[in-house]
């Protein structure tokens, strides 16, 4: 799970990262008292989990309290990379000298922790990689040993920082260290890491990616954090924390009629393929991993039909951890409660399958046995025919 | 002689109580797995389907002669459960549990690396050398016994090919899921040296997906040349980028690893593309004169 900016800086700041002055709002009235209050100019950021910000025009600077007053209004309700921000952090706007970059993620090809350091922050570190490679900087951390405050002076200098940032950049790393093995983290980031005319650094954005596989063990620290307010209930935020609140591992929307849910992530993406190979669109994709139940999929089924646009309902399920008369049972439960008007073609293989269709038979709902039938009927029904 | 598991292989497993573990167990002594162990701490002593429980790898190994395992511990404690499988010098260990935190699953793979253990996994749905051993959670009525391996990232994706490659009349020899990634301890790369030595298996099936490099890793290795026909198919072709599709490795970031840039990379080492499952017999019968 991607953490919000406004998330990412409070824990920065409790492990000892400088981060500027500034507080959440979510109307454009507190955007301009907060402005007020700072008595200077700001910038104002949306909060969404997307990337890609700032290019989209969802971060921008604001003079005084009546332009950010202007600039929240615009903001808050606008469309960034699919995502509507319900808040925008409103921060001091920092004079700086230079931006620097460090960031900690897994190495997955050498099984350990690699932490990344650069001259050249506040741009997409990938290009830095590609046109700069002498001012980045990458170091493996022995996954049983560790970080120790000397792997952070030896990247400080590499990346050429001048004797007294080199202690400051490391302490950074050392709070970034803290935080990525305590929390469990998949990516953790200061980008711009700013110097200031006094020489002090402060993390200008914070990108901050819990392992999804940990939340399990991390939930007390999730809770600390200040909470996101509840998406309106319309619109994709709304359906992404309604999906998510059921436990439904992947769903994902694109423009399209088809609803597509899978037992399996591969066979998924193979169905998204196939339909669109046959010319079908799908508009809301549910993937429910090998480990799904009856309420699972009656759950998925759910959450893919508030999306208006769908007019059918494509199921795919080849389990061999996923019992077949578990998810038969899950939708014929679906269907005995709503008595849907719109047509679900489902798709049964694997263990259990006997079972699984001699339930669905019971319930007269149609299943395929071949993936191929079962997409172009569902094609067919997308058209409207 | 099929690769990693055969007729006879004695298999152990970790966390065979459990629901899931117990079930699975049963299937594969249906299947004719010589399923010699089981592990559970605490639960010493119980019997599982005819496999006795031990409460530690270690006294298992002894008293059974264990050489693979298969972990159906959950997330939580699949690491320590396959630390421990290592440690008793098995090897060959398959994780199956999809939850693994990523922090334990790079411990687990680095604790591996050079103790001579071959990790499958995590979240794999582990291997089937189709009428002699199923070391996993595969509906095994989708395979055959032939002459066909296949390695694939997914489970599913591994079963949907194996059934239409049955349906075809065309048997597997080995069928291996590497797990959902973004980390994992056996790769294509592995699994083709082990096919290339195969006196059984005449073609390799290498079914990708989106999101990390294995796929590219693969290609490389097969660029020098390969022995036997390789067809290859990648999933996610109209997957949106920068979500995750349910893997954690299924991601396109920054245009990289796209289906485009494994497909190309495969195809120039020499590899036969499918853009499905049904398109895969015939490119067989044509490569092996079936």
């Amino acid at each position: 799970m991607q953490l919000y900016e406004f998330q990412a800086k409070q824990v920065f700041r409790e492990y000892g990262i400088s981060i500027p002055k500034g507080r959440l709002a979510t109307s454009a009235d507190q955007a301009a008292q907060i402005a007020s209050e700072l008595g200077r100019a700001v910038a104002i950021k949306a909060q969404v989990a997307v990337g890609g910000r700032g290019l989209a025009g969802a971060v921008k600077f604001a003079a005084d309290p009546n332009e950010a007053e202007k600039i929240a209004s615009t903001v808050l309700g606008m469309d960034v990379r699919g995502e509507t921000p319900t808040c925008v952090l409103v921060e001091e706007k920092m004079e700086i000298v230079r931006e620097l970059y460090a960031g900690i993620t897994w190495d997955y090809a050498n099984k350990c922790p690699v932490i990344v350091a650069s001259s050249r922050g506040g741009v997409d570190i990938e290009s830095v990689a590609r046109n700069h490679p002498r001012d980045i900087a990458r170091l493996t951390i022995d996954p049983f040993r560790g970080y120790s405050a000397y792997h952070g002076r030896e990247l400080a200098t590499r990346i050429g920082l001048t004797d007294s940032e080199v202690g400051l950049y490391s302490s950074v790393l050392s709070s970034l260290w803290a935080i990525f093995s305590e929390h469990d983290a998949e990516l953790i980031e200061a980008n711009p890491l700013a110097v200031l005319h006094d020489g002090a650094f402060v993390a200008l954005d914070s990108k901050f990616n819990l392992d999804d596989k940990s939340i399990y063990r991390q939930s007390d620290f999730i809770d600390r954090l200040g909470k996101m307010p509840t998406p309106p209930p319309e619109g994709l935020a709304y359906r992404r924390f309604r999906a998510k609140e059921r436990g439904i591992p992947t769903y994902i929307e694109m423009e399209g009629n088809i609803g597509v849910v899978a037992d399996g992530a591969g066979s998924g993406m193979l169905t998204l393929d196939l339909v669109a190979d046959a010319g079908g669109k799908t508009r809301a994709y549910c993937e429910m991993g090998g480990e799904a139940t009856a309420q699972l999929i009656e759950s998925a089924v759910q959450v893919v039909l508030t999306n208006e646009d769908v007019r059918v309902v494509l199921i795919n399920l080849i389990g061999g951890l996923n019992l077949m008369d578990e998810m038969a049972k899950g939708i014929a439960n679906y269907v005995v409660a709503h008595s849907p008007k719109l047509p679900i073609v489902v798709r049964m293989s694997g263990t259990r399958e006997d079972e699984g269709r001699r339930i669905l038979s019971e319930h007269k709902i149609e299943f395929f046995d071949n993936l191929y039938d079962a997409v172009e009927t569902a094609v067919r029904f997308s058209k409207g025919s | 002689m099929a690769i990693l598991v055969d007729r006879g292989t004695r298999v152990l497993v970790q966390g065979i109580t459990g629901k899931i573990g117990s079930f699975q167990t049963q299937l594969m002594v249906e299947y004719g797995t010589s399923v010699v162990a089981g592990v559970t701490p605490g639960k010493g002593g119980q019997v599982v389907h005819g496999v006795p429980v031990f409460d530690s790898v270690q006294q298992a190994v002894h008293q059974t002669e264990a050489e693979v395992a298969i972990s159906f511990v959950p997330g939580p404690y699949a690491c320590d459960a396959a630390m421990e499988a290592i440690d008793a010098g098995l090897r060959l260990v398959v994780v199956v549990a999809e939850a693994v935190p990523l922090r334990d699953a790079v411990r687990m793979l680095a604790f591996a690396t050079g103790r001579g253990t071959f990790v499958l996994g995590p979240d794999t749905s582990g291997l089937i050398s189709p009428g002699r051993s199923k070391v996993g959670v595969q509906p095994h009525r989708l395979f055959t016994e032939g002459r066909v391996g296949i390695i694939s990232r997914s489970g599913a994706l591994s079963y949907e090919t194996a059934k239409t490659l049955t349906q075809n009349r065309i048997g597997q020899s080995t069928v291996i899921g590497l797990g959902g990634g973004p980390v994992w301890g056996f790769t294509y790369r592995q699994a083709l040296e082990m096919f290339r030595d195969d006196g059984d298996t005449d073609a390799v099936i290498l079914l990708g997906e989106i999101g990390g490099h294995i796929e590219e890793d693969a290609a490389d290795y097969l660029r020098n040349g390969y022995p036997k026909p390789i067809i290859a198919l990648i999933v996610g072709r109209t997957a949106p980028p920068g979500q995750k599709m349910g893997h954690a490795g299924a991601i396109i970031q920054q245009g990289k690893g796209s289906a485009q840039s494994k497909i190309s990379a495969l195809k120039r080492s020499g590899a036969l593309i499918a853009s499905a499952p049904r398109e895969i017999p015939e490119i067989l019968r044509k490569e092996l004169r079936l």
